[in-house]
């Protein structure tokens, strides 16, 4: 099992990328790439190549579950694990989300201390 | 709990402080907001453009540490969110009253703030991985059947520093590509106990490809179907055999190089310190350095200590307008090739082409995209790092010119006196280069240089400063390092220089070198020029004792 470095983290909001990305890069120690939005992220996602990407559900634009679609379209990125993020936690949106090919649901708000490990955790479970 | 942690808390905190004042306007504006929902008829229009905001909040506060806020918000949301997904909204008029008061009563909740996140640090994994995976090290795999050469080749590769690691097989490399990814493959494409299309049926696999890694091959011939058949398989280098190790050190060095470059400093100068921080977030996410100056006045201090890329300024500030201020920065005879770039609302052309005049460089109007802006910024910076590179940077080594290295000490010098660190300068210089240079060319010569740039290149840290300060005289500057330190470093050098091995004509032959070392703990009084010539005096008497050596200059 390869170990996870290099995260995209796709987010609209500015507080929650500063707190995400110090949360991902300075605690987890992993190589972490914010995007502003799905067309920023399609457009970034194949050339940072990473190991997992963590998808915000609701952006303007093109939202996490249209972002994920689009995604899965381009050959690199057909297999790598994705972790939606929101504050919609409802058992069945829950399953929806999953049954859309994502790997899990990250409740918002997230504990910023915390965040690697789950997502690390996500990741070794992945690849049980 | 760490320095680190420590820090990291303190960053936490306060993020959070930041958070809670533009929430508090955010939180205002929704206040007005949900009043309307009492006079309004149609309130779906109203409770639209309040679900997403408050979905926001909900999502956001506790990271902050702000959890009953994300909760009531949370509440809120999907009381809203229940509404919206009627036919027909229709509330009474107590229910709109009720939620009205209770958005108002939202900003109370950025009182109370959670327990500061500082004990959640304590339990928190630290850091785990590095960029290469080696402590910091670069890993280069190579391919080679010939086993003792293999071994050979890899001791080589150690003594510069990398992290080698020998293969004899391609299904082996196919096999360790599934859970490794070295920074570099170097390879011979030819073997005798595999398959002709071994190499090929490594690089096509999906595996192998999405490791995006460099790849060079060194084949033992030459012509063109080899080499041909290097390109249409995507070969970053092409290298022939018998192998030329500091030449091949120079190509994997030059390849990561490009691909690892640091990145670009760009200096934000704007009042407006949410827009500033807006610039930042969207540049810092491209990967690029952002400093945000919010006082003009300091803008000479802040391009002298950051050594931005590019500055991007706001036209209209309270005191002073974007063209005075590029005015003063162009008055610096070195700064009159950093780029300046206006980002500004102003429509009016012609205002626009009279800010280019006072020496700016472009005119970005607003509003922008973020990627247009990333576009924008990216090339410029990278145009001027270019030239700043041929500027400042010895084309032959990659290291800093004669004159450049001198500022350094300066700086360093400056810099050592205010912390109080010891700072330690070393002049080397190759043992006998004239015969090397008379006896195989000048080619050679360089190659010979090349080699010790790279070494010093691998074996140093980042913050240390390198030149090459004449032909084969080089000077280091090692801040914040005292003497035993310094001495120990050079030592290694000097011990990994001694044994590579250059070539000539199938003739091997190697060189020495020989250094001196001044330290600021010697000479606490010193200026620059005075170090300098303590680190020449210890080299010549490095030189004196024999050569090959180390060694310390003593103050008397």
């Amino acid at each position: 099992m390869s170990e996870l470095q290099r995260v995209l983290c796709v987010e609209d909001e500015p507080d929650i990328q500063t707190v995400a990305k110090i949360a991902l890069e300075a605690v987890g120690g992993f190589t972490v790439k914010i995007c502003s939005s799905g067309e920023e992220a399609l457009a970034a996602a194949e050339d940072f190549d990473p190991d997992m990407i963590l998808l915000d559900v609701m952006m303007p634009g093109m939202d996490g579950p249209s972002t994920l679609a689009a995604l899965r379209q381009r050959p690199a990125l057909a297999q790598t694990p994705v972790v939606f993020m929101t504050a919609k936690v409802q058992p069945q949106e829950v399953a929806q989300f999953k049954s859309l090919g994502a790997l899990d649901v990250i409740p918002k708000p997230f504990e910023p201390m915390q965040l690697a490990n789950q997502v690390r955790a996500l990741w070794d479970e992945s690849y049980d | 709990m760490t320095d680190v942690q420590i820090n990291l808390a303190a960053e936490l905190a306060r993020i959070g402080e930041d958070y809670a004042q533009r929430v508090r306007g955010e939180l205002a504006e929704l206040t007005q907001l949900a009043a309307r929902l009492e006079s309004e008829v149609d309130v779906r229009p109203f409770l639209e453009r309040l679900h997403p905001r408050l979905h926001r909040i909900a999502g956001s506060g506790g990271s902050f540490g702000f959890k009953t806020l994300s909760k009531a918000a949370r509440d809120l949301e999907v009381e809203a969110n229940g509404w919206l997904s009627q036919d027909a909204v229709t509330l009474d008029l107590a229910q709109r009253r009720r939620f009205a008061k209770e958005v108002a009563a939202l900003a109370n909740r950025l009182t109370q703030r959670e327990a500061a996140p500082t004990q959640a640090v304590a339990q928190a994994p630290s850091a785990k991985t590095t960029v290469s995976g080696n402590g910091g090290k670069v890993a280069v795999w190579l391919v080679e059947d010939e086993i003792p050469l293999g071994e050979h080749i890899v001791h080589l590769l150690g003594q510069f520093g990398y992290q080698p690691r020998l293969y004899t097989r391609f299904d082996a490399v196919a096999a360790a590509v599934q859970d490794e990814c070295p920074d570099c493959l170097v390879m011979d494409p030819r073997f005798t106990e595999e398959d002709l299309g071994a190499v090929e049926a490594l690089m096509a696999s999906p595996s192998f490809q999405a490791l995006n890694c460099p790849v060079i091959f060194v084949s033992a011939s030459g012509d063109f179907p080899s080499r041909m058949r290097a390109a249409r398989l995507g070969a970053d280098g092409f290298m022939l055999k018998p192998l030329d190790i500091p030449r091949l050190v120079d190509r994997i060095g030059r390849i990561l190089e490009e691909r690892h470059a640091a990145p670009y400093r760009i200096l934000v100068v704007d009042d407006d310190l949410d827009l500033a921080e807006h610039l930042r977030l969207v540049l810092s996410a491209d990967g690029m350095d952002v400093e945000v100056l919010s006082e003009p006045e300091q803008v000479i201090e802040a391009v002298a200590t950051f050594h931005p890329e590019l500055v991007l300024m706001d036209m209209h500030m309270p005191d002073y307008s974007g063209p005075e201020l590029a005015t003063v920065i162009r008055h610096h005879d070195d700064l009159l090739g950093l780029p300046i770039v206006y980002l500004s609302a102003e429509q009016d052309r012609k205002k626009q082409i009279q800010a280019l005049r006072s020496g700016a460089d472009d005119f970005l109007t607003k509003p922008i995209s973020d990627a247009e802006l990333v576009a924008a910024v990216r090339v410029r910076a990278a145009r001027f790092r270019q030239l700043a590179n041929l500027m400042t940077k010895d084309s032959l080594t990659g290291l800093l010119k004669h004159a450049h290295i001198k500022e350094g000490i300066v700086r360093e010098l400056a810099r050592a006196q205010r912390t109080d660190h010891p700072l330690a300068v070393a002049m080397l210089d190759i043992d006998h280069f004239k015969q090397v240079n008379d006896s195989y060319g000048h080619a050679v010569g360089d190659r010979v240089i090349m080699a010790l740039a790279h070494l010093l290149k691998q074996r140093l840290r980042k913050s240390d400063g390198i030149g090459r300060y004449g032909g084969e005289e080089f000077v280091v500057i090692l801040p914040d390092c005292n003497l035993q330190v310094a001495q120990s470093v050079l030592e290694d050098i000097r011990a990994r220089f001694e044994v590579l091995p250059f070539l000539h004509n199938d003739h091997e032959f190697r060189c020495t070198l020989s250094a001196g070392i001044a330290s600021t703990l010697e000479y606490p009084d010193a200026d620059d020029g005075q170090l300098l010539i303590a680190a020449d005096q210890a080299l010549y008497a490095a030189k004196h004792a024999g050569r090959n050596r180390v060694h310390v200059s003593q103050s008397m």
